[in-house]
């Protein structure tokens, strides 16, 4: 079919009784291209700063396996994807001018063909959502390090991940990926993003707390050379520089590396060693024995703990149980859900450390209690239980 | 599998399209599909606003700058096997949309009994 005219669009205007005068020049006829029915185009809404990052030439990813809700990454963040509807049509036209661009250039001729290459009723909508971090830690688990000694370490990589394998399998941004691969005190060995098994952790760290007991260095200031050269021929250097780095803060002091080691995070890495053994245990008899198992000069304190153990007040005598909030569910129903089978009623200091992480950006862990949870008073102090039955 | 949403076009800016947002459905004027039919004249006034014709109707609507823009994303043909919609397949970034032309007035419909010949 030949294309429109402009005598024809002319005579369509007076048909309609249009005024050509109230009218800018140029015409734009839209007609439907060879491929926009074919559903070949859709449409993605963008968040602010996405825009610019497609526009300075980054990539945008979907992740997901075929069992998992997609998620849009960018460099830094994560974001759930829905379809959302419109009860309307939305076409859209390459090409099309505005009235700015068509004042713009007076020189244009009066008609312009212009196609449309698709149309749609829906687009994809984002909605920034917390990375989908806990398979990271699950895919790691699955051959932990034992040390170079570690029978298991000598077969094949099949459960061991490369940076890529992560990214391909993990649905969260690579930033946030990094992120979490050092929270989690992942190292990196032949290539392979690693967690050591705890025991062989608890054995380092016996090493160097040895070590910094028997030469009587301060706590805030170990050095690393010292270490290296004190127990390389015990255990690889890479491991003991790893496990001063997990447990310690570097810093440099007249050209030499010390650590600042952290003592909170070794008492807690002694109490999981303490309290993994057994169900429960005897609040004050546990607190006892725990303090004389940390280095020289370290106190413990029960809200180190947090996230890690429990204690049940309500038993006689007071327990203490192992109840880390990594193995907890990560959907916010479900780990509300767990916490309410492992304790009927919560008060907020102690439910905090469970929920703190499913706060997403500028939510606060009270909005989380109050869409999730029940509060009711008991014996003078605000407790939280399930909304409805637990199983 | 990941997939990759980037721009298309490698060197050079992503290219800028425009919505056209219409209520309801449009439909061929004859059967088939709507490939190659005219959907209207757009025109816009002295004052900028966007004036489509389309068939026996007139529609007005106005500009809008869009404050979530969009992104439309172009299937890869070589999709390997068929899945349930969704976004899991091979797409890139074909251009961005900043800026729609919303109609939603009623549209006037033109009476007339007999099409002016040219």
């Amino acid at each position: 079919a030949a294309m429109r005219s402009r005598a024809e669009v002319d005579a369509t205007l007076q048909t309609a009784k249009l005024n050509p005068a109230e009218l800018l020049p140029a015409v734009q006829c839209l007609t439907f291209g060879p491929q926009a029915g074919g559903g070949e185009c859709c449409l993605l809404q963008l968040e602010p700063g996405l825009c610019a990052e497609l526009e300075a030439g980054r990539s945008l990813v979907v992740r997901g396996e075929k069992d998992e809700h997609a998620v849009l990454c960018s460099k830094d963040k994560t974001y759930d994807m829905k379809i959302a509807d419109t009860s309307n049509m939305l076409l859209f036209v390459p090409g099309c001018k505005t009235p700015e661009e068509l004042n713009a250039d007076p020189a244009s001729c009066n008609i312009i063909h212009s196609q449309i290459a698709g149309f749609s009723k829906n687009y994809w909508e984002l909605r920034r959502c917390r990375p989908k971090l806990k398979k990271l830690r699950k895919l790691l688990m699955e051959d932990p390090y034992e040390g170079p000694d570690g029978r298991k370490d000598q077969t094949s990589t099949f459960s061991k991940y490369t940076t890529e394998d992560l990214l391909s399998l993990i649905q969260a941004s690579e930033e946030e990926i990094l992120h979490q691969l050092q929270v989690i005190d992942a190292c990196k060995i032949e290539g392979y993003w690693r967690i050591l098994h705890f025991d062989y952790e608890m054995k380092l760290l016996n090493h160097v707390t040895q070590l910094i007991d028997s030469e009587s260095w301060p706590l805030s200031k170990v050095p690393l050379c010292a270490c290296l050269e004190e127990l390389g021929s015990l255990e690889p250097r890479e491991m003991i520089e790893h496990i001063l780095l997990s447990y310690g803060r570097k810093y440099v002091d007249a050209g030499e590396i010390f650590f600042e080691m952290c003592e909170d995070k070794i008492c807690r890495a002694i109490a999981q060693m303490l309290l993994q053994n057994a169900v429960k245990f005897n609040l004050s008899e546990f607190e006892e024995v725990w303090q004389q198992s940390v280095p020289e000069g370290i106190t413990t304190r029960l809200d180190q703990l947090q996230g890690l153990a429990l204690v049940d007040k309500s038993s006689r005598p007071e327990t203490i149980f192992l109840l880390k909030v990594e193995d907890l569910p990560e959907d916010n129903q479900e780990r509300f859900n767990s916490l309410f089978r492992i304790r009927e009623k919560w008060t907020e200091v102690d439910i905090t450390p469970y929920i703190q992480d499913l706060c997403a950006e500028k939510q606060t862990v009270g909005a989380l209690l109050t869409k999730y949870a029940r509060s009711s008073m008991l014996n003078g102090v605000k407790v939280y239980n399930s909304r409805r039955p637990i199983s | 599998h990941p997939h990759c949403l980037s721009h298309s076009g490698g060197t050079g800016a992503l290219a800028q399209w425009v919505l056209v947002e219409l209520q309801g459905e449009v439909e061929p004027r004859q059967s088939g599909d709507l490939a190659g039919n005219l959907l209207g004249d757009l025109h816009y006034t002295c004052e900028g606003i966007p004036v489509l014709i389309v068939g026996h109707h007139i529609l007005y609507g106005k500009v809008v700058q869009l404050e979530k823009p969009f992104a439309v994303l172009v299937k890869q043909r070589a999709a390997p096997q068929p899945s349930p919609t969704g976004p899991h397949g091979h797409y890139t970034v074909t251009a961005l949309i900043k800026t729609k032309l919303l109609f939603k007035t009623r549209p006037k419909p033109i009476i007339t009994h007999v099409p002016k010949k040219v």
